[in-house]
């Protein structure tokens, strides 16, 4: 405890820097909770791009920088606008009328748990697990991410792009019936 | 002299490092003060240079429309921000009553930050990057998102119909225009072979003969991802002709409507700080960044090339805004999704076409025509679709 106090005094920066990822996940845990209590359902689609951003900003303290950036782009820049147009766009009458407007809190409360359930399940299996984390967070570069994704997993990595490409055909031809009366 | 001037503003700050340093200031301080003074100088720069813009704007304008423009305020109305901050400051800040009081407050915040924010990554000189980040292109786009954020904010909290409009087609135009604007920004990060500015400011150093530079605009992809990506910033930085979120003549205002003193005023100043930010990706992407456009004229120091451009680019931004008459909401889409995205597929591919022909006479060759084709198709199709004919009236002369 001296010690660690005593470096606080030298160089309190790099004594609390493993620390700094609290604040975003604070922040995180936080509004992730004030969405699900809000009442008002743009303000809860608000609160959840704040946790969104906080869960890159939690990336980019870990020292996952193209992750971090990732994750902003995406869920904030199309994910979070994507939730408020259909709450803007949706009549009330039509949420009514929805299978899951009758179950309830504790149907949701039961989904939940079990979405963490094999959430966890998943983490503890995976090899990852068993890996201590590395003292400094060492940056992966840019470059070897590409590399990465268009070497050793390239077939997943076109996977994906055909799986997005059908979607947003499948998008144009939905858009597309409603113009022919 | 001028060699002196090139290090100029790294040297007084790490002379003014050392002389607190000799003071006795813990070190450790010493990474926060230069960081603050980093961005004391950002602000400064870019806030002088928003306030000189929207003076300088009107009287571009007035020049195209032969008028007079702001003149009543100091010489040539130079004074006139001064003016215009101290109307706004004094405005009454008028919130409506069934406004969400938090929401409509935090939005005009959540829009400014990002805008500064970007500021970071942008290489003004040699070796004057502020933050040198290895995904310094994806950390201003993914920033850029914090917008499309602070335009619902503002749209929906101010509980007002214009405004929902407003909000709604800023954003579905912010959306579709981002598509292209990345497109092509990834063709020069493809070709410099890294997301970093510096390193595609690097890339793009010394001359063809001697005297042409090897910027990537002066190449057949490069130009058509340059002009891309300033059609897409144009409509990003909600400049004319894709204005149509603040269209006065049918909506008002957009999400501005209910905005009213210093909020405006900060919403105003985000978008200009905005447009100077992505006319610096821009530089940076396509015109060089630092990098002076001739050989002998290398003396100058590169802040003052990189600054140079960057108004250049912003003073063209102006002229077409004088220029040009405003677009239609279905033209705009189908403009962004029918022809830009599909263009700046073609840049892609004709870019990685260039590079493998071994960017010589023949990949510039091969690269002309892979974008030159769906150029001539997509537009001869458009011209066909959008052809102006000559009006006939009826009943009058």
């Amino acid at each position: 405890m001296d010690a660690f106090c005593q470096s606080l005094c030298a160089d309190p920066i790099a004594a609390l820097s493993g620390w700094f990822v609290l604040v975003p996940s604070l922040v995180l845990l936080l509004s992730a909770a004030a969405a699900v209590a809000a009442r008002n359902l743009v303000r809860a689609a608000l609160l959840a791009t704040l946790s969104f951003v906080a869960l890159g900003v939690v990336f980019i303290a870990l020292g996952a920088e193209f992750v971090g950036f990732a994750q902003l782009l995406v869920y904030v820049g199309a994910v979070a606008m994507l939730i408020v147009f259909v709450i803007l766009l949706t009549k009330p009458e039509q949420l009514a009328r929805s299978p899951l407007a009758g179950a309830g809190p504790a149907g949701g409360i039961l989904v939940a748990f079990a979405l963490l359930a094999a959430l966890l399940g998943f983490i503890f299996a995976s090899p990852a697990a068993d890996k201590a984390l590395p003292a400094a967070a060492a940056a992966a570069p840019v470059a070897a991410i590409g590399r990465a994704l268009l070497g050793e997993y390239v077939v997943v990595f076109i996977a994906l792009g055909v799986l997005l490409t059908a979607a947003l055909i499948g998008a144009a031809v939905i858009a597309l019936e409603d113009e022919e009366p | 002299m001028i060699a002196c001037l090139e290090t100029a503003p790294t040297a007084l700050l790490h002379w003014f490092l050392a002389l607190l340093a000799s003071w006795g200031v813990p070190a450790w301080t010493l990474p926060f003060v230069s960081a603050l003074i980093i961005i004391g100088v950002l602000l400064g720069v870019f806030l002088t240079l928003f306030a000189l813009t929207s003076v300088l704007e009107r009287k571009i304008l007035a020049r195209a429309q032969n008028r007079y423009g702001p003149n009543r305020v100091g010489p040539f109305g130079l004074f006139q921000p001064v003016a215009d901050g101290i109307k706004m400051l004094t405005k009454e800040d008028l919130v409506p009553r069934s406004a969400d009081q938090i929401v409509h407050f935090l939005a005009p915040v959540v829009m400014l930050i990002p805008a500064l924010m970007v500021l970071a990554i942008l290489p003004y000189g040699r070796g004057m990057v502020p933050a040198e980040l290895d995904a310094g292109i994806l950390y201003f786009f993914a920033l850029g998102a914090g917008t499309e954020v602070a335009v619902f904010m503002a749209g929906w909290s101010s509980n007002n119909k214009y405004s929902v409009l407003g909000a709604m087609r800023a954003i579905a135009q912010m959306i579709s225009y981002e598509l292209p604007l990345v497109m092509s920004a990834i063709v020069a990060a493809m070709v410099a072979g890294s997301l970093s500015p510096s390193a595609i400011v690097e890339a793009q150093g010394g001359f063809w003969a001697g005297v042409v530079p090897r910027w990537f605009v002066f190449t057949p992809w490069g130009f058509a991802a340059f002009l891309i990506f300033y059609i897409g910033a144009l409509a990003e930085a909600n400049r004319s002709p894709f204005d149509l979120p603040e269209g006065e003549s049918e909506i008002v205002a957009g999400h501005l409507t209910e905005y009213s003193g210093f909020k405006y005023a900060l919403f105003f100043m985000a978008e200009y700080v905005g447009m100077f930010a992505i006319c610096g990706l821009m530089v940076t992407l396509f015109l060089g960044g630092w990098q002076a456009p001739l050989p002998f004229l290398d003396f100058v120091p590169t802040w003052a090339w990189f600054l140079a451009k960057i108004c250049f680019v912003a003073f063209t931004m102006v002229w077409v805004r004088a220029t040009l008459p405003r677009l239609r909401i279905d033209h705009l889409m189908a403009f962004a999704w029918k022809f830009l995205l599909p263009m700046s597929f073609a840049a892609f591919f004709a870019a990685a076409c260039w590079h493998f022909a071994g960017r010589g006479l023949a990949g510039w060759l091969v690269s002309l025509a892979i974008v030159g084709a769906p150029y001539l198709l997509l537009g001869g199709a458009f011209a066909r679709r959008f052809a102006v004919s000559r009006r006939t009236y009826r009943f009058s002369q």
